[in-house]
């Protein structure tokens, strides 16, 4: 296992001190760091793997991405999330899966939601090989993966701010590998 | 001990620790006790016991009034409530996790960063913040 300082983390957990109940919503698989990292607080743990769904097996012709995702969340109406942590998600799914995804969790976001995720500064960045998980807070723990992950395509940093509309950018770091770290706000 | 040929369908309850190897579909009540699902044990049913470990298989919410312990062979569907949660590495889960430590300490403040530039990840790896506005 790898380790990476994230300068955004600490900004991505700040509500863990505060929150009555902490509500987060990983859509990486399940790791035991992340597990460890937050049962040190009261906190609700959503652990939805879409990266085991890659690359989307429903991409026929006209797929109804939203109600896809929304089958694959396990999110109750009225839950709302501190924290979502895309991680580089969005580097495998088309513009319009990503509008879809922003759309079943906007009912979801309140103003003081954070998310983190990452993307590329140039469409060339090498593509990472790595599950992300949360060794501290601001340490990432970075495991291989058991298997490659197909259809990595990245969108450039302009086109994912555009795509990302219900999201801004509040922070980014460009990191040595081309890669980018973002700390995402609700619009 | 539920063994690997036997097949329960229905509520499974006692005063006493339990270990399945076997299917069990229903729901399995054992509060004050410990259920351990066995690498070999295939469970479709909602478990509430003090201690659960999971080597096998579990699809159902599970309730542990002391500890959830996934170990590296475990697969949970569903949604665990308990106050600590282990997930052991290899494990695979998706669901929800409900913890509530109560009284452990507080979280420690978190560190402050030191500028726009700081070390990467191990091995070297720069780091350059980009402004937004």
């Amino acid at each position: 296992m790898l380790r990476q300082t994230s300068q955004l983390l600490p900004a991505l957990l700040s509500r863990r001190e505060d929150a009555a109940c902490l509500e987060v919503l990983d859509l990486g698989p399940a790791r035991p760091e992340t597990v460890a990292y937050f049962a040190g607080s009261r906190c609700r743990l959503h652990i939805a793997d879409l990266f085991a769904e890659l690359p989307l097996a429903w991409e026929q012709e006209a797929p109804d991405y939203a109600a896809e995702l929304a089958a694959l969340l396990p999110l109750a109406p009225a839950s709302r999330l501190d924290v979502v942590l895309f991680w580089d998600l969005f580097n495998y799914l088309p513009v319009e899966a990503i509008q879809a995804l922003q759309a079943v969790l906007r009912p979801h976001l309140n103003p003081g939601s954070r998310a983190h995720a990452f993307g590329v500064h140039k469409r060339s960045a090498p593509e990472n090989t790595h599950h992300f998980g949360i060794l501290a807070g601001d340490t990432l723990a970075l495991s291989p993966r058991p298997a490659a992950i197909a259809g990595y395509a990245p969108l450039s940093q302009a086109r994912l701010q555009a795509c990302l509309s219900d999201f801004r950018f509040e922070r980014s770091v460009l990191l040595g590998d081309g890669r980018l770290e973002l700390l995402l706000l609700p619009a | 001990m539920i063994g690997p040929s036997i097949h329960i369908k229905g509520t499974v309850s006692g005063d006493e620790d339990l270990l399945i190897q076997g299917r069990v579909e229903g729901s399995i009540e054992l509060g004050q006790h410990t259920v351990s699902v066995g690498e070999s044990g295939k469970v479709t049913a909602d478990i509430r016991a003090k201690t659960v470990k999971i080597e096998g298989e579990v699809a159902g919410d599970v309730s542990g009034g002391e500890k959830v312990i996934i170990a590296k062979t475990g697969r949970v569907r569903g949604n665990i409530v308990a106050p600590r949660v282990t997930l052991e590495d290899g494990a695979h889960f998706k669901g929800s996790i409900d913890m509530d430590p109560g009284d452990t300490p507080a979280a420690k403040p978190a560190p402050k960063v030191a500028g726009n530039l700081a070390a990467g990840a191990e091995g070297g790896n720069p780091e350059l913040e980009l402004k937004h506005g």
